[in-house]
């Protein structure tokens, strides 16, 4: 069965004050499903997701989302887009009650009863002014104004900052959970792994405002590997392994993430006189340290 | 870089974030100053030097006004540490183990001893271009007291009524002091503080000095204490008596008085439709500031009208108040002559900013909350003009009605002896010419009156949005054109002083210039911004042929209303006709530009 392409950004950059925000990034998003942005401060995600909603104007490449450019029909786009943004930015003088009204009359699609249950469970006083709530508390506002009139794409600029544990793992998981079993689609960005790794079926990472690696996260798990190896020699710098993207130890005892032939890096161990003491998937912080450098060991061959 | 200590550390962070404002309050003035000065120099009319001398005197003196007026404004580039969060600006420094005495004596002594800085460098460079003996330290110790009273106001208290009483308070006790200082000695056949004088007027007793020096003293201590309180989060520890005072003093106002006049009218949001929605949205957040501070002093004037008069009469009636007969009709004229036009410029003012653009630490933004929202561009920026300009316009009239309502209040005899005339046989002459119109030029009127509030609206609306978008070109812009008026206001000067010049023909060229320029612009941006809208997919046919039918009406009415005024375009050079046509030209251009330009800030 064929999937619905819900955003398809193709070659796009971007640059402000002559720095280079967005470099050539390509990536789509199919409907059903939760994607996953990754990336560290400053690695262009908030800028991509601006270029979807329109706030940003493509100078360089496109953006279609439901095969619409958004700067030049936000209506028909934004009618369809709940959005969350960073910030959390909402009118200060609104109420509550107010700003659920306001959205409400955007959006005939609205769905009071699901409103409320969200207000309720988020125990939210609808009486209360913006200005007057947590910071916590106005990202559950504004959520439940991305939410409740059930949008066919749901956009999450850092969803969790600000809320506390319980209510990521327990209420933010099962909203986007929702909207996906809905057949609608999410994209969400985050720099914590652990909540990307637990709610996406699709993750890109981006660093430097470039795509490094996107994929169906299973798939993109697989390909990766993380071994213990121990060698007779001792090494004072990271030995040379084929397929070996970054690597942690000292001495004769390593810790390496690799991708591509396992039989290829077994090969390049045995050749150093040393053996794989244990191996696993790589988790998808491993995989981001290694893709984007930040591990303390980079191998440059890589 | 190494900052070696704390005191290094704040002084670095305060010459980062007033660098900016410490360049353009040294630019800003020396340039006009010196271009003043020099055109003064230069184009005055050397054949008569009686005339040359009183021209380039007057110069001298509007240079001085020019150099000195910055420091009656506060520093505004301070706000970026706090993004204009009323308070003390450095309220991040609380955690840092700095003593609350040097954490605020250090930015003290630092904007104190720029702000003189700012001013003797002016003074020194005027000097050396005009050969005037411009004033050095008598005014920059002034301005180093000022400097200290406004940071006190600014800083002690969270409270904006507060700090703008104070404000206002030293700012016109100052100027009145200076004033009373300068024109102390009557100067026959010439204004009161000719800068021959300078030396001796500006030689001000030490008792000011010592003054400035209590003063300064007294709110560099004010400032500590109430930081201080501050800084510990308490509440102001005085006796009952005196708390209710200090408790407005400190307190700190629920979102500003903006966002009290938000929240003065409940009015529920409508759900049914998302113009009406966008409406009640910027009704509450946009229009109803300005309605509410229009109604409000409109209430006023009509309030100080109605009590100005028995004033008067007890002032005059008690024989013990030597009374000069100009001050006490003063009290009379205030509401009509001082408080009306200010209520007017202030609703105007208020009228800025339709398209909410906000302001954060330096940086000027659209709100994304609203840019998300799946509402077109153009219907959005045209929504947000139409309820701003309403609300203005209805404020507006408030302010009209309860000045015409006020005139009988005031009597006749007041304005016999300022205008000649009483104003209310102004007021009947008005009356009667008004009904003497036809019903189609008395709306012709009204919709000249309507349709400019909106384009003043909209082209506010516009340049705040251009300037967000493109800031140092339009800085860059504004620039030029405030020159290039100051330019024009001194050729004018020039002109009333000795019209037998060469400055004659220079105005001449200048305005004709101005007049080719305006309509060259105006028509050159229309064209620009509709095609550039169309092309972005902005603007609908719809919609142009709204905006074109809307300029058609205006264009109508404008000329009906210059021929209620008696202008005749037949037999007028086309230069003329071109110059009184022109602004039925205004509105198209508005109408293109206000969606063109929020487009540019929704979509950057």
């Amino acid at each position: 069965m064929g999937q619905t392409t819900v955003v398809d950004v193709n070659n796009l950059s971007r640059s402000f004050h002559g720095k280079r925000a967005l470099d050539g990034v390509s990536f789509s998003a199919t409907a059903g499903h939760v994607h996953g942005l990754v990336g560290a401060n400053g690695a262009g995600k908030t800028t991509l997701l601006k270029h979807l909603l329109g706030l940003l104007r493509a100078t360089t490449g496109s953006v279609r989302v439901f095969g619409l450019d958004p700067v030049r029909d936000p209506v028909r786009v934004l009618g369809r887009v709940g959005y969350l943004s960073e910030e959390r930015e909402l009118p200060e003088w609104m109420r509550v009650d107010e700003l659920m009204a306001y959205t409400q009359a955007f959006h005939p699609t609205w769905d009071e009863t699901y409103a409320r249950q969200m207000l309720e469970s988020f125990a939210l006083d609808p009486s209360k002014k913006i200005r007057e709530l947590s910071k916590g508390m106005r990202a559950q506002a504004g959520l439940i104004a991305a939410v409740a009139h059930r949008p066919e794409l749901l956009i999450l600029d850092e969803p969790s900052s600000g809320l506390d544990v319980a209510v990521r793992r327990d209420i933010l998981d099962a909203i986007v959970r929702t909207v996906a079993d809905d057949g609608r689609t999410v994209i969400f960005s985050s720099h914590l792994l652990d909540e990307v790794e637990r709610m996406s079926d699709h993750v890109t990472m981006m660093d430097y405002g470039r795509v490094t690696l996107s994929g169906v996260l299973d798939d993109v798990r697989r390909g990766y590997q993380r071994s213990h190896v121990r060698f007779v020699e001792h090494f004072d710098q990271p030995p040379v392994l084929a397929t070996a993207l970054a690597m942690e130890g000292g001495g004769r005892s390593w810790i390496v993430v690799h991708s591509g032939s396992i039989e290829q890096f077994h090969h390049s161990v045995l050749a150093l006189g040393g053996e794989v003491v244990e191996s696993r998937d790589a988790t998808l912080e491993e995989i981001f340290l290694a893709r984007t450098g930040r591990n303390r060991q980079q191998v440059e061959a890589a | 870089m190494t900052l070696r200590s704390p005191t290094s550390a704040t002084l670095w962070e305060l010459w980062r974030v007033t660098r900016a404002e410490i360049a353009w309050r040294l630019a800003l003035p020396i340039g006009v100053g010196v271009a003043a000065l020099l055109l003064g120099a230069a184009f005055g009319p050397a054949d008569n030097p009686a005339s040359y001398q009183r021209l380039n005197d007057h110069v001298a003196a509007f240079a001085l006004i020019v150099i000195v007026l910055p420091h009656f404004v506060g520093w505004l580039s301070m706000a970026k540490l706090n993004g204009s969060r009323p308070g003390f600006p450095l309220y991040l420094a609380y955690t840092r183990p700095v003593r609350t005495s040097v954490m605020v004596g250090l930015p003290m002594a630092y904007l104190t001893a720029v702000s003189m800085a700012i001013y003797l460098a002016s003074a020194m460079v005027l000097r050396v271009t005009s050969g005037y003996a411009f004033p050095l330290q008598p005014v920059a110790a002034w301005i180093a007291g000022l400097a200290v009273v406004l940071m006190m106001a600014a800083w002690s208290t969270r409270n904006r009524v507060f700090q703008v009483c104070v404000a206002m308070f030293a700012v016109v006790k100052t100027l009145v002091a200076g004033m009373d200082r300068i024109t102390a000695v009557e100067v026959p056949d010439e204004f009161d503080w000719p800068p021959r004088l300078w030396p001796t007027l500006f030689d001000f007793p030490r008792t000011d000095y010592a003054w400035i020096a209590l003063i300064g003293l007294a709110s560099f201590v004010v400032t500590i204490v109430m930081v201080r309180w501050d800084r510990r989060g308490d509440s102001v520890p005085l006796a009952a008596a005196p708390r209710a005072l200090a408790g407005v003093i400190t307190r700190t106002p629920d979102g500003g008085l903006w966002d009290w006049l938000v929240g003065l009218f409940r009015v529920p949001c409508p759900t049914a439709s998302a113009t009406r929605a966008q409406v009640w949205l910027d009704l509450k957040s946009n229009g109803m500031p300005p309605l509410t501070i229009g109604v409000a002093l409109a209430i006023v004037i009509l309030l100080m009208s109605a009590v100005s008069g028995p004033i008067d009469a007890a002032i005059n009636a008690d024989p013990d108040v030597k009374c000069p007969i100009a001050e006490c009709f003063y009290v009379r004229s205030a509401p009509p002559l001082f408080l009306t036009p200010l209520s007017l410029v202030t609703v105007f003012f208020f009228g800025g900013n339709a398209f909410g653009i906000r302001w954060r630490q330096g940086r000027t933004y659209v709100s994304p909350f609203e840019a998300t929202q799946a509402y077109g561009t153009a219907q959005l920026a045209v929504l947000k003009l139409l309820v701003k300009s309403a609300c203005v316009l209805a404020g507006l009239i408030a302010i009209a009605v309860s000045f015409w309502i006020s005139i009988p209040l005031l009597g006749d005899a007041v304005f016999v002896q300022i205008w000649g005339v009483p104003l209310s046989s102004r007021r009947s002459v008005i009356t009667d010419a008004f009904t003497a119109l036809t019903g189609y030029e008395q709306l012709a009127l009204a919709v000249v009156a309507a349709v400019g509030v909106v384009v003043w609206v909209a082209s506010w609306a516009a340049l705040g949005a251009l300037r967000t978008r493109y800031r140092r070109l339009i800085t860059i812009a504004v620039c030029l054109l405030l020159l290039y008026g100051v330019f024009f206001i001194w050729l004018g000067v020039a002109v009333s002083v000795d019209p037998k010049t060469a400055s004659q023909l220079h105005l001449d060229v200048v305005h004709r210039a101005m007049r080719w320029i305006a309509a060259v612009a105006t028509v050159s941006t229309t064209v620009y911004v509709f095609w550039s809208g169309f092309a972005d997919h902005v603007l609908t046919t719809r919609y142009a042929s709204g905006a074109v039918a809307l300029s058609a009406a205006f264009g109508a009415a404008w000329l009906t209303v210059l021929h209620i005024a008696g202008v005749q375009l037949a037999g007028m050079s086309a230069m003329n006709a071109l110059s009184v046509v022109w602004p039925a030209l205004l509105p198209l251009m508005a109408s293109g530009l206000a969606p063109w330009s929020y487009s540019r800030i929704r979509h950057t």
